[in-house]
């Protein structure tokens, strides 16, 4: 790497990046040139398998469904087109609302100390040791049938804490700084401190954060799906593998049914850990310096 | 090495804690086990009469026996507890003679006192609430000991039916007697029964909320009395075997010797991996009759289904050969009627039909639409029916405990949102379907299948939806009947020509006239929507044993979680021997 090259422009960070936009261009693209309509029950013919294959009763895949039909009668690549996207889409929104929330939260304890500082620090080191999934599974249960913005408003709700204690501990480091000091001096406002002079350095930092947020967040909303606790009508990866489940489909050999949302999310989860893998060379100058 | 050591001493001590849950070991060629599909909420508690798990793991299938048991096959009752009975002309007396030389499983004598006991307990006390309870209340007036060995019961009205309805296992249970000895001055509605015993060639071991064990009584009476042979298997075990893969993978593995029903894809695939699992037919589509079809039954109390045009309309918007294919793989029929498709059954099911009462294979969704619109409704831009801005939503409530069930209301939740309705699947646990969803009217609509009952004659279905056993939501309907609370004036005309036809004997001339005269109402208000004919998939295997119930073996019929099983069970034997 030449030493006046962007640390924006590493191959981690591209190869993941690559990986999201696929499964993005997927839905797009699927969204125009595929007939939606067969991912809805009834559909399609039962356990057709990929084109190619063949089925336990001898039925061989067809072009029409290129990737197989589950047991409902439903297009497999319909589904993936619709689920895929929305399984990002879950992450996304629980963890640009939960990122939002500590930001927000993270730097008026750090800056503004105190009792604020105090409610907060207590609110999330509580917040932090409950496991997340426990109570989702409560909530939803108890809720019935939820949407997708829903569930990611629940899921928003139980990753806060952790960029709230981080961004804390960043803020009162940088406190201390010159520049801010300087700022103080020259007697801008609290939030034009905090969020104009202090939140661009922290930048490469919170993407990170957020992209690990994305993580958790759409681990949880898959395994909230999983075990049959998020929307119903609406297709997502995770509610196909639990309806695969459900049916008998390891016994029966249905692996498509099963199979291609589970590398579908596994084609998520690396992309996502590349870009991660790749904004930390990014904030990290020393793991620059090692290559 | 030291890690080694303690996670063998570890896991030698965790199988020594698994193994000691039997108290004795049984081989496993001598062991039956049955699937059970639902939690046995409250192990400890035996006492019948009240809702729960309180039968089907094994109790009336091993300890319990009947007096009767309908025989599926030859359409006769086949003696069991009691060897026959007398009835008076009006069929309002009733003598049944039991059997000589039984005894309880502690060895006191089994005998009329107990009858009458029994029967007297459920007459007095109305807080029990079993199905099989409250029909013996509702048509008793009186039991008598003639003698040891005969007891003669009064009735209230007249009913041709009165023993196979109540003791001769027609649909799952019968009334089951219970020891005089034990449950004298108990009281019936909160007695636990912990330490259960039976007249049957088991007893009680060991419960625990997944399974039920019970053991051979090699001293039973039936044996010693030349009634029977003492039945092969040494033990029984009912498991919760959880969903339909872990079923299937069970069964595949011979870990299971009877399953709960399966879809046919699943059958298929353990069929490849085990030969020696079997079903009812040898070859597609394998399932046997149930006798319960299936339906979609709708609350009528709560707006906007307590609108007889909304009800049609959902009847005009399922597709009921999409749920055929769909739901059940092409392995049952859609339902013309209310009622079983059985032969005999025909001419109630063909007055109904000839009468215009015939429901339709297929979905007319314009002829729904137009209903729907004309109650005000119109189609909002998200393709959902709305008015005053509110959506038309519904609820469904079903039970998780099958594939069949989940996958129906699939199917019919995405009929219902294509034509405008927004409908959505509330799945619930099998216990707190059947113990507070169902029988309390805490729902919209429900797939269940209440109508459930006639098989020879149109009565028992069509009586389990008068207005006597209508209550408030909230109160438990008496015997899971009329669930729906169809309480209008349709109601009232259709419950006085039901009434009418319940004391016309089997075979009178006129009672086909008679359902055609009641359905009218059904026809008209539709407190619930027949949709299939129910299709059982009942994988048996047989790598232990044989002898198990087929088209080609029909003794009875296959439902082994039904108070008949004693007869599946005297009939197995020992693969290897």
């Amino acid at each position: 790497m030449r030493r006046f090259e962007s640390p924006w422009m590493n191959p981690k960070l591209f190869c993941g990046a690559g990986l999201l936009l696929a499964i993005v261009a997927l839905g797009i693209i699927g969204r125009l040139f595929w007939n939606l309509d067969l991912a809805y029950t009834g559909a399609a013919p039962l356990k057709l398998p990929p084109v190619g294959f063949e089925n336990l009763r001898g039925q061989e895949g067809a072009w029409t469904y290129p990737i197989g039909t589950d047991g409902s009668g439903r297009d497999l690549l319909a589904l993936i087109v619709i689920g895929a996207p929305n399984s990002l889409f879950v992450g996304l929104l629980a963890s640009l609302i939960g990122m939002s929330l500590g930001i927000f939260l993270g730097f008026s304890a750090g800056f503004i100390g105190g009792r604020t500082d105090d409610i907060i620090r207590v609110l999330s080191d509580v917040m932090i040791t409950i496991p997340p999934l426990l109570i989702l599974v409560v909530v939803q249960s108890a809720w019935g049938d939820v949407s997708l913005t829903m569930m990611a408003l629940l899921i928003a709700g139980f990753v806060w804490q952790s960029p709230t204690r981080l961004i804390r501990a960043q803020v009162l480091s940088m406190k201390q700084s010159g520049y801010v000091q300087m700022a103080r001096l020259s007697g801008a406002s609290t939030m034009h401190i905090m969020f104009r002079e202090m939140l661009p350095n922290l930048v490469p930092y919170l993407f990170g954060s957020f992209i690990a947020n994305v993580t958790t967040s759409i681990v949880t909303a898959v395994g909230l799906e999983v075990l049959g606790l998020g929307p119903q009508r609406i297709p997502t990866l995770g509610r196909t593998i639990y309806e695969a489940i459900n049916a008998g489909a390891l016994i029966q050999n249905l692996w498509w049914w099963w199979g291609i949302p589970t590398l579908l999310l596994g084609l998520m989860f690396i992309g996502l850990l590349l870009i991660n893998l790749g904004l930390d060379e990014v904030s990290n100058p020393r793991l620059r310096k090692l290559q | 090495m030291t890690i080694k050591t303690t996670v063998m001493l570890a896991s030698s001590l965790a199988l020594a804690a698994v193994g000691g849950v039997h108290a004795q070991d049984v081989a496993r060629e001598d062991t039956v086990i049955f699937d059970l599909d639902r939690t046995i909420k409250d192990p400890g508690n035996f006492n019948w009469f009240t809702p729960g798990t309180k039968r089907m793991h094994g109790a009336h299938q091993a300890m319990w026996e009947p007096l009767f048991i309908l025989n599926y096959g030859s359409g006769e009752l086949d003696p069991w507890l009691a060897t026959g009975y007398s009835q008076n002309e009006d069929s309002t007396e009733f003598t049944i003679s039991l059997r000589e030389g039984i005894s309880w499983s502690d060895g006191e004598a089994f005998n009329a006192d107990d009858v009458v006991f029994t029967v007297n307990m459920a007459l007095n006390n109305e807080e029990i609430s079993s199905r099989e309870a409250a029909t013996v209340r509702a048509q008793v007036a009186g039991v008598e000991a003639i003698d040891d060995l005969t007891v003669k019961f009064t009735l209230n009205a007249s009913n041709p039916r009165f023993i196979v309805e109540n003791f001769g296992v027609r649909i799952f249970g019968s009334f089951l007697i219970m020891p005089e000895h034990i449950w004298s001055g108990e009281d019936a509605a909160t007695f636990a029964n912990a330490e259960p015993i039976g007249t049957g060639p088991y007893t009680f071991t060991s419960a625990a909320t997944n399974r039920a064990v019970w053991d051979r009584n090699d001293d039973w009476w039936g044996a010693k009395a030349g009634f029977m042979d003492l039945p092969e298997p040494k033990r029984l075990i009912w498991l919760e075997s959880g969903g339909e893969e872990s079923r299937a993978q069970l069964m595949a593995t011979n870990q299971l010797d009877a399953a709960q029903n399966i879809s046919v894809g699943t059958f298929e695939a353990i069929q490849a991996q085990n030969s020696a699992v079997i079903a009812w037919h040898e070859g597609y589509p394998y399932a046997s009759a149930d006798p319960c079809s299936r339906q979609l039954e709708i609350n009528t109390t709560i707006a906007p289904w307590d609108d007889p045009d909304m009800r049609r309309a959902v009847n005009h918007i399922i597709d009921r050969t999409q749920i055929v294919n769909v739901a059940i793989e092409g392995a049952t029929v859609p339902s013309r009627t209310m009622f079983v498709q059985y032969g005999s059954m025909a001419p109630f099911i063909d007055a109904a039909v000839a009468a215009g009462y015939e429901l339709s294979a297929t979905a007319d969704v314009a002829a729904g639409q137009a209903l729907i619109e004309a109650e005000g409704y119109a189609m909002g831009s998200d393709g959902i029916y709305e008015k005053d801005g509110v959506d038309l939503e519904v609820k469904i409530h079903v039970n998780s405990a099958s594939t069949e069930y989940m996958r129906t209301i699939d199917v019919i939740v995405e009929q219902l949102n294509r034509a405008g309705i927004k409908a959505s699947s509330v799945p619930v646990e099998n216990g707190v379907f059947w113990g507070e969803v169902l029988p309390f009217g805490a729902y919209e609509m429900t797939y269940s299948w209440l109508s459930c009952g006639s098989v020879n004659e149109p009565w028992a279905s069509m009586g389990r939806y008068t207005v006597k056993d209508v209550v408030p939501v909230g109160e438990r309907s008496p015997g899971f009947n009329n669930t729906a609370r169809w309480n209008s004036d349709a109601a009232r005309n259709y419950s006085a020509i039901v009434d009418e036809m319940a004391s016309r004997a089997l075979g009178d001339p006129d009672v086909p006239g008679l359902v055609a005269e009641a359905y009218q109402y059904l026809h008209e208000e539709m407190p619930f929507i027949p949709l299939v004919q129910s299709a059982k998939l009942i994988p048996f295997n047989t790598t232990y044993w044989t002898g198990w119930p087929t088209s080609e073996n029909y003794y009875n019929h296959p439902f082994f979680w039904w108070n008949h099983t004693h007869q599946i069970i005297h009939s197995l034997e020992k693969a290897g021997g």
